[in-house]
């Protein structure tokens, strides 16, 4: 499979970057849940899927997906889907979008391929050696907040006041109890 | 303090009749016992900063800064709008993109964030970096990573470090110690417990900002979708709870706390604009 055909990279690529996602993103349902006609609670249901039916992603909106499954096309909720280890064998589009970037990103460095997964390995982290001309660069890049201020309102992204959520009495116990059942 | 004081006075006593060789012996052992107290203590913002400062420059010896004025100034930007809307907004907030396939992300103390290039290429949207770079900045806030660093390095190292003369030879040396103590803390990872904070923090920190909240488990989403054993995912698969263990915990609070935040906007042309896909 190394040897994915160019073409179909292409046209992920083309596809991810028009919706802002990779194209054929296969997620599977992590209980029973019902697939609604419009990305709200009380939309009418179009379908009802059983747990670990696999669906495609379309698009994602908020807090829901649009996802089309063997049966018909919908909104679920976005955290009703997991994508299982298995399911990442098909994200071929990955490649597609990933190779775009590099060549956007790293043209004006050149040492895209030098590096490679050079650098954060454990074995590289214990090793490292600082580099104040780096961190004078990264300094040189920071941002004041009223610049930070100005950004937001380039895009009206508005501030809210919105407390933090206090951990749940018994934080991990339901993830332990969902890791346990999986083996 | 007291029981320090008491145990000084006590040893003050025994020694007092001393020979000279005792009086050295004394003083000695006065300043272990104040470092070890004072290695209870808390850690103050500007030797936080000190720190961090040298840890991040460890991690830029191990990989350099992505070679892009422009999306370095972008995430920062994000970054710092982000950070303004926490209890610690004045702190030297400095964030970086790290020239690395490895899928990781890392914030040190005092408030120097990084992503690497392989994280951000697995991203869509604008709110999906936010979501991570506040997952970041709630380590900070909390100061996960020198409570980690305190815990772990060792008594007599950090009484060096918040002892009173931080500027002589003996107390430089262990703030290099500390420092390369805090660049490999980032190999053994937090607590779970601190991550799972930090996630719960970040979803919040992400919609005071203004981003559509569930960025941050849209990228947990994807990154489930990567095989752990992978070189490129390995070190943060190793260092943090499973990307499922976290979605379930974000399910039991973003439903309920943030939906009616999920319509803010994603962003995500102009993330990819940054990026140079079009």
């Amino acid at each position: 499979m190394r040897t994915f055909p160019l073409a179909l990279v292409f046209v992920a690529c083309a596809a991810s970057t028009a919706s802002g996602l990779r194209a054929a993103e296969v997620a599977y349902t992590v209980r029973a849940i019902e697939m609604k006609q419009e990305p709200l609670t009380d939309a009418a249901t179009l379908a009802s899927l059983s747990e670990k039916s696999p669906v495609e992603i379309l698009q994602r909106q908020g807090g829901w997906a649009r996802i089309k499954s063997a049966s018909a096309s919908g909104w679920v909720r976005l955290l009703s889907l997991r994508f299982s280890p298995a399911s990442g064998e098909g994200q071929k589009g990955d490649s597609g979008i990933k190779s775009l970037f590099n060549v956007a990103l790293t043209g004006s460095s050149g040492t895209v391929v030098a590096t490679g997964v050079r650098g954060l390995s454990e074995e590289d982290l214990k090793n490292a050696q600082p580099n104040p001309q780096e961190l004078k660069k990264m300094r040189s890049y920071a941002a004041n907040k009223s610049e930070a201020l100005e950004f937001s309102r380039k895009v009206k992204l508005a501030p809210q006041s919105i407390d933090f959520v206090p951990a749940p009495t018994a934080p991990t116990a339901r993830a332990q109890t969902s890791a346990g059942s999986g083996s | 303090m007291k029981t320090v004081k008491l145990i000084l006075w006590s040893l003050s006593l025994i020694l007092c009749a001393g020979s000279a060789q005792a009086q050295f012996n004394f003083n000695k052992l006065i300043d272990t016992v104040k470092k070890v107290s004072e290695a209870t203590t808390e850690i103050d913002e500007p030797r936080e900063i000190e720190i961090g400062e040298g840890v991040a420059s460890n991690l830029l010896g191990a990989a350099p800064l992505v070679a892009n004025a422009n999306l370095q100034k972008y995430v920062n930007l994000i970054g710092r709008w982000l950070a303004s809307q926490t209890e610690r907004p004045d702190l030297p907030w400095n964030f970086g993109v790290l020239d690395s396939a490895n899928v990781n992300a890392f914030a040190t103390p005092g408030g120097s964030v990084f992503i690497t290039r392989g994280l951000l290429q697995k991203m869509h949207s604008e709110a999906e970096l936010a979501g991570v770079l506040a997952h970041e900045i709630s380590h900070v806030l909390r100061k996960h990573h020198l409570k980690a660093i305190q815990k772990n390095a060792g008594a007599g190292l950090m009484g060096d470090m918040v002892g009173e003369a931080t500027k002589n030879n003996s107390n430089r040396e262990s703030l290099g110690k500390i420092v390369n103590f805090g660049t490999e803390m980032y190999a053994r990872g937090l607590d779970k417990s601190d991550e799972f904070e930090a996630d719960r923090m970040g979803v919040v920190i992400a919609a005071r900002a203004g981003y559509d909240p569930y960025g941050l488990p849209a990228v947990l989403q994807t990154l489930q979708g990567a095989k752990p054993q992978d070189s490129d995912v390995a070190l943060m698969f190793k260092t943090h709870p499973s990307p499922s263990d976290r979605l379930d915990i974000l399910e039991t609070l973003l439903p309920a706390k943030l939906d009616s935040y999920a319509s803010q906007p994603q962003l995500t042309e102009r993330f990819l604009d940054t990026l140079g896909i079009k």
